[in-house]
C-alpha cells in the first residue's frame, strides 16, 4: 500500500516536472533569442523570394529548440544577416540593419515575435528536414533547415515603416 | 472661435501637404547595360577609325537583337527591381526611341526651309540616359563537364561616375543546369546584397545631397582671368566663397586652380532647390552663372553640362 502511494506520488511529481520544464525551456529560449544566442548558416539562395538556411539554436529540450528555429531563422534574417557558404550562397545583410532599431521598434517587435505571432507567416521548416543535434555541455545545439519568404517580410515590414523601401523618400 | 481655429487648422494642413509634396525629391532612373568587357567578348561590338586610331565601342542594339541571355538577365533584373519600388528604364526602347528621334528631326522642316539645328556637341551628347547604370557582366567558367557562371554587377552613379553598388561572385559548379537557369540564379543570388548597397547610397544622397563635378574655364578672348581681383578679393576666391554657401554642408573640394581654370570635384549639392524642384549640375550652376552675370562682377559666362553630373562654366563670353 505504502509502494503504491509512492509509485502515484513520483508519477505525479514527474507529470508536473515535465508540465513545469517546458515552459521554462521555452522562456530561456526566448532569452537565447534576444541575446543573439543562435547560429544562421546559409543552405540555398537562387531560389525567387527565399532564402533556405540553417538554424542552430540551444536547448535542454529538443522539441522547444526545433519550435524556436524557426522564431530564430526569422529574427537573424531581419537583425542579423548570415555569413555565406561556399560558392552558392553569398553573404547576405539584414533586412534592418539600422543599429538600434530593434530597440526603437520594441512594440512592434514583441508582438511580431510572440508565440504565433506574424512571424509564423514567413518560415516554414523545410520538408526533408531533419534535425542535426549536438549534445554541448548540458545542453542540446539542434540544427533544422527552415525556408524564409524574405520578399513578403520585407515588404510587410517596410508597409509596417520598420524598415526603409529603396524607394523611400522619393 | 472655434470657426476660425478650424479653418486656420485646416490651412496650415494644407499647406504642410502641399510642401510635403513638392519637397519629394526625383527619383533616380536606373538602366541595365552590357559592360563594354561583355559586348567585346561576344563580338557585339562596332569599329571606326578616329583619326588613324581602330575605335572600338559596343553595339549595343545588336547584343539586343543577338542575345537571348542577355534579354532574360536584363529582363529578370526589370522585374526584381520593380518588385522593389523601382522599374528600370528599357535600353531596348530608349535606343528605339532615339533612333526615332533622329529620324523625325531629319525630317522635320520649317515653312522656309530650315532644319533643326544640332552642333556636333550636340550628336555626341545623344545617348541613352539614366542617373544609375546597372553594368552587367557574366562569363561561362568550364571545368571539363562542369560549368559556372561568373557573375559582376556594378551600379555606377552618373553623376559622380563613382561605382555605388555592386555584386559579384562564382555559382556553384554544375554538369547539366542550362545556362539560363545558372543566369537566372546568378541575379537572385546577387541582387540583394546589391540593393542594400544602393540603399546605402540613397541614404548618403539625403544626407549630403548629391555628388557632381563642376568646371570652370575661360575664354581666350576675355581680358581677365581667375585672378583678376573683384573689390580686393581674387575671381576664384570669390568662386570658391559662392560654393561653400550653396553646396551641402559646405562639401567640395579644389582638385585644381589656376589662373585659367579651376576643378571642384566631389561637390554635394542639394536634391532640390528652395522651391522643391529636383536639380542636376546644370540647375546647381545656374545658381553660379547668374551670380558672376550679375554686378559687380558682370562677366558674361557660357554653361554647358555633360551627363547629369558634370557642368562646365566657360567664362567670358556666351
Amino acid at each position: 500500500m505504502n509502494i503504491k502511494i509512492k509509485l502515484i506520488a513520483l508519477l505525479f511529481l514527474m507529470v508536473e516536472f515535465s508540465a513545469y520544464s517546458q515552459p521554462v525551456q521555452r522562456k530561456k529560449a526566448e532569452t537565447a533569442t534576444i541575446e543573439w544566442r543562435y547560429e544562421l548558416e546559409c543552405v540555398g539562395i537562387g531560389v525567387q523570394s527565399s532564402y533556405l538556411v540553417k538554424v542552430w539554436s540551444y536547448s535542454k529540450n529538443a522539441k522547444v529548440a526545433v519550435e524556436q528555429a524557426k522564431k530564430n531563422a526569422v529574427h537573424g534574417i531581419v537583425f542579423k544577416g548570415f555569413a555565406g557558404s561556399g560558392q552558392k550562397c553569398p553573404s547576405q545583410k539584414a533586412l534592418a540593419p539600422q543599429v538600434g532599431v530593434e530597440e526603437q521598434q520594441k512594440e512592434y517587435f514583441s508582438k511580431f515575435f510572440k508565440d504565433g505571432g506574424d512571424y509564423m507567416k514567413y518560415v516554414s521548416v523545410s520538408g526533408d528536414a531533419v534535425p542535426d543535434v549536438v549534445k554541448v555541455g548540458k545542453e542540446y545545439k539542434i540544427g533544422i533547415i527552415v525556408s524564409v519568404l524574405k520578399d513578403p517580410l520585407r515588404k510587410d515590414l517596410e508597409a509596417a515603416g520598420v524598415i526603409k523601401g529603396l524607394s523611400s523618400g522619393f | 472661435m472655434q470657426k476660425l481655429i478650424k479653418k486656420v487648422a485646416l490651412s496650415v494642413f494644407f499647406i504642410f501637404q502641399i510642401t510635403l509634396a513638392f519637397t519629394q525629391a526625383k527619383k533616380p532612373t536606373i538602366m541595365v547595360v552590357p559592360s563594354d568587357n561583355w559586348c567585346v567578348k561576344n563580338g557585339f561590338v562596332t569599329k571606326f577609325d578616329e583619326m588613324g586610331v581602330t575605335k572600338t565601342v559596343p553595339d549595343y542594339e545588336a547584343a539586343l537583337q543577338n542575345s537571348s541571355d542577355l534579354l532574360l538577365v536584363m529582363s529578370k533584373l526589370n522585374e526584381l527591381m520593380k518588385d522593389r519600388g523601382f522599374p528600370l528604364i528599357n535600353l531596348e526602347t530608349s535606343l528605339k526611341s532615339m533612333k526615332g528621334e533622329m529620324a523625325e528631326d531629319a525630317l522635320v522642316t520649317s515653312k522656309s526651309g530650315s532644319g533643326i539645328s544640332e552642333t556636333p556637341y550636340d550628336k555626341v551628347r545623344k545617348t541613352a540616359k539614366a542617373d544609375i547604370i546597372m553594368q552587367i557582366t557574366w562569363s561561362i567558367n568550364q571545368l571539363g563537364p562542369k560549368r559556372s557562371i561568373t557573375f559582376n554587377l556594378q551600379g555606377l552613379d552618373a553623376y559622380s561616375n563613382k561605382q555605388v553598388a555592386g555584386a559579384s561572385g562564382t555559382g556553384q559548379q554544375s554538369f547539366s543546369t542550362e545556362l539560363p537557369v545558372l543566369l537566372e540564379e546568378a541575379v537572385l543570388t546577387h541582387l540583394d546584397n546589391f540593393n542594400s548597397q544602393l540603399q546605402e547610397h540613397f541614404s548618403d544622397l539625403f544626407e549630403n545631397g548629391r555628388e557632381v563635378t563642376i568646371r570652370i574655364k575661360k575664354f581666350d578672348s576675355w581680358s581677365n582671368d581667375l585672378e583678376s581681383e573683384y573689390n580686393g578679393e581674387e575671381l576664384s576666391s570669390i568662386i570658391e566663397d559662392w560654393m561653400a554657401k550653396n553646396t551641402v554642408k559646405g562639401r567640395f573640394s579644389t582638385s585644381d586652380a589656376t589662373e585659367n581654370m579651376m576643378l571642384f570635384e566631389q561637390v554635394r549639392i542639394p536634391l532640390y532647390d528652395i522651391n522643391g524642384k529636383a536639380i542636376d549640375a546644370r540647375d546647381f550652376c545656374k545658381g553660379l552663372q547668374k551670380f558672376l552675370k550679375n554686378p559687380p562682377y558682370s562677366i558674361e559666362n557660357k554653361l554647358m553640362t555633360k551627363g547629369l553630373g558634370a557642368a562646365t562654366i566657360v567664362l567670358g563670353s556666351k
